[in-house]
């Protein structure tokens, strides 16, 4: 597995897969910057919960569009060389998917960990008030990156599938345009969109006051049975999505 | 001599139509192997299911004289090479990238890259990418790929596909000089009769999924009988005259085509036309070529 996830490395060379990520967290940075300048000291006391509720409903389009992305790029590679039919005779089919997610997994990991870097940085930058909430931080990480290998194994096993990488792509984005306006129906409904579940497992919530147009943020329990349901969706699509493309003819 | 493939009952079902059908394969170890047939014959189909990339509906498979299935493919497939339909790449890497993953998931040592680029003649272009080699710089890659672990057995699928005269050429004395050089048993499958011919030391032929010919190309030159070819001033006389006498005929333009007959038999036949007023204008022996009998085996034309 060591090498055939060294050889991954390798396929990547000169991709600029990392270039996606790093405009994609530039993005980021720009609209948390942009949502920051206009809140004033009083704002800033909340300003680790504001973040907290901001990048996740943010992460429904950023994370789909780098898991889309990311597959895209690495299962790409084989379908314009036509290497599938060559590697398989060298290694087992269920191998190449291993190595392929494993890799992709460490730029969903980094994407997930530059916005924690981001939002840890304009922090202490702004002096948001109160103590740093590390433990929602590592909630935020943990949950992020929980969804976003999720949403990531769902791409690549269309990526793989699908020689035509218009079609993951496309789905990506539509799956994450979902997972965003999801947000405004009821949690039931969310629960059955992948890309839905950045919100699913946010931990702050907010109030807003029609009459004096105050917004107001504040702690939520933690939804386990979402996050119980997010890895029976991980163990559904990673499973089955592996058994097709092992039994797929090359 | 022991067989390195052998296959029985060989069969690829998709929907209703047999793509490949109780197929009977054999290759003995040594030899070049030309598997020849028209596109769509199931040629890439049958070696597909050699090499495990599609399962058989039906049919058993032996590989160096073991049984293959999903368990041990590829602990079989180790030593075999594979080129299948066109060469396995990644275009933004360099030749010798490409042929570093290779030879890392082979578990093969390094130096068999040098040695393999020397040998597909490809040594001077290792650093650049593949994207920019010519199709024939990609094709001998893939015959790289295919060496780098020296596999006792080597499946080339049209492997000169896309080539220009030279580069067939080129591809060509590479292919015939693996048995010798390195003990290899090639199977090489080509929808050109001429390819086979002048690269296979057995052949098997194959026709809408059903193997119609397997021996030795040798033996498949034998079957090109003599005809003779006669013309008359009245065909028509002159085909009873024959039927009378025993004698198959076949009109063909304005020829009866005949069996070789002994010569006395056919001073006969000269004179009893000309007993009868009929002038024998001509005689002509005809040797069926080849691609007539490819033609009659498979149906189709020659450079299918």
């Amino acid at each position: 597995m060591k090498a055939a996830i060294r050889m991954e490395v390798l396929k990547t060379r000169g991709r600029k897969i990392w270039l996606v990520v790093a405009v994609m967290m530039a993005v980021q940075l720009l609209w948390a910057g942009w949502t920051i300048s206009n809140k004033d000291a009083d704002d800033l006391i909340q300003g680790w919960m504001f973040f907290l509720y901001q990048f996740p409903m943010l992460n429904c389009i950023i994370m789909p569009v780098i898991a889309a992305v990311v597959a895209s790029r690495l299962s790409d590679v084989e379908h314009q060389g036509q290497t599938f039919k060559l590697l398989e005779t060298i290694i087992p089919a269920n191998r190449i998917f291993d190595a392929k997610f494993i890799w992709g997994s460490i730029y969903m990991l980094g994407a997930a960990l530059g916005q924690l870097a981001i939002m840890i940085g304009m922090g202490f930058a702004l002096h948001f008030g109160g103590p740093v909430p590390w433990g929602a931080l590592a909630g935020y990480l943990f949950f992020t990156v929980a969804v976003s290998l999720t949403i990531y194994a769902f791409q690549q096993v269309v990526s793989m599938l699908v020689p035509n990488q218009m079609v993951p792509m496309t789905l990506g984005l539509v799956g994450g345009f979902i997972g965003l306006f999801s947000m405004f129906f009821p949690q039931g409904f969310q629960k059955l969109i992948l890309w839905s579940y950045y919100g699913v497992l946010m931990q702050v919530g907010m109030n807003w006051d029609e009459a004096t147009r105050a917004v107001d943020f504040y702690w939520t329990a933690i939804d386990w049975s979402g996050f119980g349901l997010i890895l029976v969706f991980f163990g559904l699509v990673y499973g089955i999505g592996r058994v097709l493309f092992v039994r797929r003819e090359v | 001599m022991s067989n390195i493939i052998e296959t029985e009952g060989l069969s690829k079902q998709y929907g209703n139509v047999y793509r490949v059908k109780d197929v009977d394969l054999s290759v003995p170890e040594g030899a070049i192997y030309g598997f020849l047939g028209p596109n769509g014959a199931g040629k890439s189909t049958t070696l597909k299911m050699i090499l495990g990339l599609a399962k058989p509906t039906a049919g058993e498979i032996a590989v160096f004289g073991k049984q293959v299935n999903s368990k041990n493919r590829l602990e079989n497939l180790k030593n075999v090479g594979s080129l299948i339909e066109s060469p396995s790449y990644y275009g933004h890497l360099t030749g010798e990238e490409n042929l570093r993953i290779f030879q890392t998931l082979r578990g093969v040592p390094k130096q068999n890259i040098d040695e393999v680029l020397k040998i597909v003649r490809l040594e001077n272009q290792k650093n650049k990418k593949v994207s920019q080699y010519s199709l024939g710089m990609k094709q001998r890659l893939g015959l790289a790929s295919a060496l780098l672990g020296y596999p006792k057995l080597l499946i080339l699928d049209e492997p000169t596909n896309g080539l220009d005269p030279a580069g067939i050429q080129e591809m060509r004395e590479l292919i015939q000089s693996l048995p010798q050089k390195f003990g290899m048993t090639v199977v090489v499958s080509s929808h050109l009769l001429s390819e086979i011919d002048q690269l296979a030391t057995r052949v098997g032929i194959i026709r809408e999924g059903e193997l119609v010919y397997q021996d030795s190309l040798t033996k498949l030159h034998q079957y090109s009988k003599q005809h003779l070819a006669v013309r008359t001033m009245n065909n028509e006389v002159t085909k009873s005259f024959l039927s009378q006498n025993g004698v198959a005929w076949e009109a063909q333009d304005d020829y009866l085509i005949i069996p070789q007959i002994k010569d006395s038999m056919m001073a006969e036949i000269s004179k009893v036309l000309g007993q009868n007023n009929i002038g024998l204008v001509r005689i002509e022996e005809r040797k069926k070529s080849l691609e007539d009998i490819f033609l009659e085996l498979t149906g189709t034309a020659v450079s299918l």
